[in-house]
């Protein structure tokens, strides 16, 4: 795990601005607010995650009870980070959206993920002991 | 510890890991996910103004749905080690035989959702002879409880590495 600096930092933040950039540009630029529902949806996907991974102690062998608390929360977060993509995905089969709001809300709400997950990464190490 | 296997085939060795065990996990979630919002597609299809019959989703297209999820429910609620061993405990004897019973329900809910998927889609569909575009919304409702059913099937497998990696690292 590399060690994150300043520059992590700043790279982190260029890109989460990007996406952001990206899905509210999908919304404003057609006038059609549905896709800022993506944005929602990203921010929410880890929350499962870290809530189970609280409630369970994975290095816990004697007591594999946690396990399922654990599979929950990662099935949760699955559902929820497709849900991004098939969202613009839905709203456009139905010509709710146009398909090139789709194309940036779908890639700017995976550019917000990608931020979130790698800055979770980066700034685990803290945590532990 | 061979004979009361729940597969008939061997799993390739790098199946028992801790990280595809988590991946599969996840990748029953997004395809419970993609099952799910096909199906969401179709009825919001119905309800747009690209929808010009008088063909549309009703509750009746989404029951196979929530048939199939109940099942899956079921299916990964059930403790795998309860399947192969009938010891006694506090719920009684013959733990196992219960604990199949429950499964063969979950299958049959899951199965009744695959066919009720097929049912509506004939009847609905088929039968009245309605146009291509309008046809997607019953072959969606197919695809999204097949899609169930695979979901439940990656979500088992990975459920059932947990008793090797546990033990491989317990020793």
């Amino acid at each position: 795990m590399p060690t994150a600096g300043l520059k992590t930092i700043i790279a982190l933040s260029f890109v989460l601005a990007i996406g952001f950039l990206l899905v509210i540009l999908s919304c404003a630029l057609y006038k059609v607010y549905y896709p800022l529902l993506v944005v929602a949806t990203y921010v929410l996907a880890p929350i499962p995650n870290w809530i189970a991974s609280r409630c369970a102690n994975p290095d816990d062998f004697v007591e594999s009870s946690g396990n399922g608390v654990l599979d929950l929360g990662r099935f949760c977060t699955g559902f929820l980070v497709v849900m991004g993509i098939a969202l613009p995905a839905v709203l456009a089969h139905s010509a709710l959206i146009g398909i090139p709001a789709m194309v940036m809300s779908i890639i700017g709400g995976l550019l917000i993920y990608g931020t979130i997950i790698s800055f979770g990464m980066f700034f685990q190490e803290e945590q532990e002991f | 510890m061979e004979e009361d296997r729940l597969f008939k085939f061997r799993r390739p060795a790098w199946l028992n890991s801790a990280w595809a065990r988590s991946a599969g996990v996840y990748s029953a979630g997004a395809l419970f996910s993609l099952a799910f919002y096909i199906l969401m597609d179709a009825a919001v299809w119905s309800g747009s103004a690209l929808n010009g019959s008088d063909v549309h989703v009703t509750f009746v297209d989404w029951l196979p749905l929530i048939f199939s999820s109940l099942g899956m429910l079921i299916i990964n609620s059930v403790e795998k080690a309860r399947l192969s061993a009938d010891s006694f405990s506090y719920s009684g004897s013959g733990v196992a035989w219960k604990a199949r019973v429950v499964l063969f329900l979950g299958f049959a809910a899951l199965a009744g959702g695959m066919a009720g998927g097929v049912t509506v889609f004939v009847l609905k569909f088929v039968v009245p002879n309605v146009g291509w575009p309008m046809m997607g919304m019953g072959v969606e409702n197919v695809v999204a409880n097949g899609l169930v059913m695979l979901s439940s099937v990656v979500l088992w497998v990975s459920q059932n590495m947990e008793d090797e990696y546990s033990y491989n690292l317990s020793l």
